[in-house]
């Protein structure tokens, strides 16, 4: 049997996209608290292309004879996790540290505003769900 | 959405920066201090930060662990340059030859450390600025 979805699928990737961008958030934060930190690596949270993989589900699935099987290949927006890459310094002059402030603050606005953004959206449909339940009233 | 996280994170860093603007105004001010209560000119200090991991909530993954990391001072230590040698006979802390020891403090060095831990700070506090409108979005949705 299949679960019960509470969720639509746009409504779970809003989510899913909430929290890593959160995630990131973390990241991004850690990185400018260490802008002066000698031989700190900033770290880069890549999340987009596997959510965009879910996504669009491209890629070949395993085939399954039973509702109990796990499907192999790409797999659904709730087990996207993303990962962290650090980015050690390309320049070894100074402290060896490789972060550059501005682009972290530019990062941590585009972050922010994709979140807001997402928050927003989620906002719309669960009032668009509302306004459906209460048959229009 | 882990917000107290980012909260620690930025908050450490903030912490250690003033740390730092701590340091640089003791510099500025002992700038011209010849005699201190251990002996000699007033010697510079300088801050050393180092990345620090944050307490983390068992959800999140190891990786994160290692990347999410907040600052600290490990130590302040006594520059050992030289201290300043100023011709000037009439000063009481002068020595025989009529030379006077000076803090080995440079006012412009100073000055620009000064504005980095400033800047810093701001960068910081802009942080903490976003992850909370962040959570305040988030507590809309539910509005």
């Amino acid at each position: 049997m299949k679960p019960i979805q509470l969720a639509d699928p746009i409504s779970a990737l809003l989510t899913k996209s909430m929290d890593l961008r959160s995630i990131n958030q973390q990241v991004l934060a850690a990185n400018i608290a260490n802008a002066e930190t000698p031989n700190y690596a900033p770290a880069r949270f890549h999340f987009a292309e596997a959510l965009q993989q879910a996504m669009t589900k491209s890629g070949v699935a395993m085939q399954t004879t039973d509702e109990q099987h796990i499907t192999g290949g790409p797999g659904s927006i709730a087990d996207v996790s993303g990962r962290i890459v650090r980015e050690p310094a390309t320049n070894p002059l100074g402290d060896n540290n490789g972060v550059s402030v501005d682009e972290e603050m530019v990062a941590l606005s585009e972050n922010q505003l994709m979140y807001e953004t997402a928050a927003q959206l989620l906002k719309k449909r669960m009032t668009m769900l509302k306004y459906a339940i209460s048959g229009g009233q | 959405m882990d917000i107290f996280t980012t909260f620690a994170i930025s908050s450490s860093a903030m912490k250690a920066q003033k740390i730092r603007l701590d340091t640089v105004s003791s510099n500025l001010a002992n700038a011209e201090t010849t005699a201190t209560p251990e002996g000699g000119p007033y010697k510079k200090k300088s801050v050393y930060f180092q990345s620090k991991p944050m307490d983390f909530r068992e959800h999140l993954d190891s990786a994160l662990q290692s990347s999410a990391q907040g600052v600290e001072v490990t130590q302040i230590l006594e520059d050992q340059d030289p201290p300043r040698q100023v011709y000037n006979p009439a000063h009481p802390d002068a020595g025989e030859d009529g030379y006077v020891a000076m803090p080995n403090v440079d006012v412009l060095k100073e000055m620009v450390d000064m504005m980095s831990a400033t800047r810093s700070y701001q960068a910081n506090v802009t942080t903490i600025q976003a992850a909370k409108r962040m959570a305040q979005k988030a507590l809309e949705i539910g509005r």
